[in-house]
């Protein structure tokens, strides 16, 4: 039985000093409207250290690294009966107890100037030095607002059609999506989180992202979230495959968040952009435990 | 008659009451929870004078002098499992939004046990939107944008929380709140405070 169960590049992985990253999320969706824009360098803050080969232990695990490729909502869910009555009865209660603001005062002022002004004994002079507030009065104001409010289509929020397409990121913009690849797996194709193996003198972080680059029709432009794993899952090969060197195989993932800046890939049938609920008819239970957890739906 | 009578019982009364109260003062041991009232001060002779005393156990702090105050916090350096002073900064036009954001953002620091040394404002932006008149050339002042700043800095953030923090963050940013995650650098700080040309000048005049 092997004595060390950790293998070597996490520890490589705690000795190697982090990677900081700067990076500005915001919510302003224009034109993709399936991902925010997005901005994020890297900085390195040392040259990676290399460990010798002597302190490396074997493993008789094989190693992969996922990434866990999320989309977050662009609008937001629908409230909830008793929520559309809340609010309702809160903007209710603020507008009851708020002071009339600029805008209404004058308009109330106009309106007073104006009846004054149709009254018999009206004398201008008598008027305090409001001298070119005739020209545009607020009510004018107001009504070219409503003309250019009329005049703007917002874009539709649901689109049933573009929902039903499980390969179009741009579906169910009230949830968060995570991104699922039909991949060879010891003969058999089985739907995962992308993954691919870890190869000598990488970070598992850097095993990720080559995962996510070498999926088919990518051109995915992901940030990821951190350098430490969010989850693992591990498996034991059936006695035929098992050799010397690989007993089973240690997958680790890596969570990521989809940026914005790519062309909208055209859909690919192996690739499928799901909710959390829609998981357990693709994924196999065992898999379906671990990977649950990490997944947040909020 | 009845007055003299009611002097005399008023005085008898009084003699017995001080001698029931002398009777108890003598006895000053155990003295009942329930007969000190809250507010009684401790007589200084008896031995448990001073007994909620607790200033002089502190240690002696040098006075404050007015110079020292705008020191800046160290800036932490990140290590192997955890990054450096971190600025997390939410801004946005509505103010009451960016504030709530920030809140749910100290919040949510304090429950995962995640350090933030500071939490603190900085000065509000105003953007004049001028648009050009449909008959005309001049340009009238169609709206003024405030740009709202909060910034919540962390000190320490465990580099296994990272992710989980990170991903908690963008899936409840409200709309119109711009986040954005940087290293603290002496610059940001330096920021925060107003020149003062007067006293730059008076300086330059007494290097010269």
């Amino acid at each position: 039985m092997q004595q060390k169960k950790m293998a070597a590049p996490c520890r490589r992985m705690a000795s190697r000093s982090l990677l900081q990253f700067l990076s500005s999320f915001s919510r302003t969706a224009v034109g993709n409207t399936a991902t925010r824009p997005f901005s994020s360098t890297s900085v390195c803050r040392a040259a990676l250290q290399t460990k010798d080969a002597t302190d490396r232990a074997t493993s008789s695990w094989t190693l992969m690294a996922a990434v866990c490729l999320q989309r977050l909502p662009v609008i937001t869910a629908d409230y909830s009966p008793i929520e559309e009555r809340f609010q309702q009865l809160l903007h209710q209660m603020e507008q009851e107890k708020s002071l009339l603001s600029d805008h209404e005062i004058k308009l109330l002022e106009d309106a007073e100037r104006m009846s004054r002004k149709q009254a018999d004994d009206y004398d201008s002079d008598e008027e305090d030095d409001h001298g070119d507030q005739d020209i545009v009065l607020a009510q004018d104001l107001e009504d070219s607002w409503e003309q250019k409010l009329k005049s703007f289509q917002p874009a539709p929020r649901v689109r049933a059609d573009v929902d039903k397409e499980l390969t179009s990121p741009e579906r169910c913009l009230a949830n968060s999506l995570l991104l699922l690849a039909e991949q060879e797996v010891g003969g058999q194709k089985l739907w995962l989180l992308p993954q691919t193996q870890w190869q000598q003198g990488e970070t598992l972080r850097q095993t990720a992202e080559r995962a996510l680059a070498s999926l088919p029709a990518a051109g995915f432009k992901a940030t990821f979230l951190g350098n430490a794993p969010c989850g693992v899952y591990k498996y034991k090969l059936p006695k035929a495959a098992r050799t010397e060197s690989s007993v089973g195989i240690k997958v680790f993932f890596f969570k990521a968040v989809l940026s914005d800046g790519g062309p909208p890939a055209a859909p690919n049938p192996s690739l499928l952009w799901l909710k959390k609920s829609e998981l357990q008819r693709y994924l196999k239970p065992a898999y379906m435990m671990k990977v649950e957890p990490f997944i947040l739906e909020l | 008659m009845n007055p003299v009578f009611r002097r005399l019982q008023v005085s008898v009364t009084q003699q017995a009451l001080n001698q029931a109260l002398t009777l108890c003062r003598a006895t000053p041991s155990i003295r009942h929870p329930v007969c000190a009232s809250v507010n009684e001060r401790q007589y200084r002779s008896m031995p448990t004078h001073g007994i909620g005393k607790w200033r002089h156990f502190l240690p002696r702090e040098a006075p404050k002098k007015k110079k020292d105050k705008h020191q800046m916090k160290k800036i932490m350096a990140p290590t192997d499992t955890a990054y450096g002073t971190l600025n997390v900064k939410v801004s946005g036009h509505d103010m009451t939004v960016v504030e709530h954001y920030s809140q749910y953002i100290h919040n949510f620091c304090n429950r995962l046990g995640i350090k933030v040394s500071e939490c603190y404002a900085l000065p509000t932006k105003s953007m004049e939107v001028l648009l050009m008149q449909e008959q005309g050339t001049k340009m009238y002042v169609d709206a003024t944008l405030k740009t709202h700043e909060r910034v919540v800095q962390l000190s320490a953030l465990n580099a296994a929380m990272c992710p989980v923090f990170m991903d908690v963050l963008l899936k409840n940013q409200p709309e119109g709140v711009q986040l954005s995650v940087m290293e603290h650098t002496e610059a940001d700080f330096q920021a925060r405070f107003k020149a003062r040309p007067e006293m730059e000048g008076l300086m330059a005049q007494m290097k010269y």
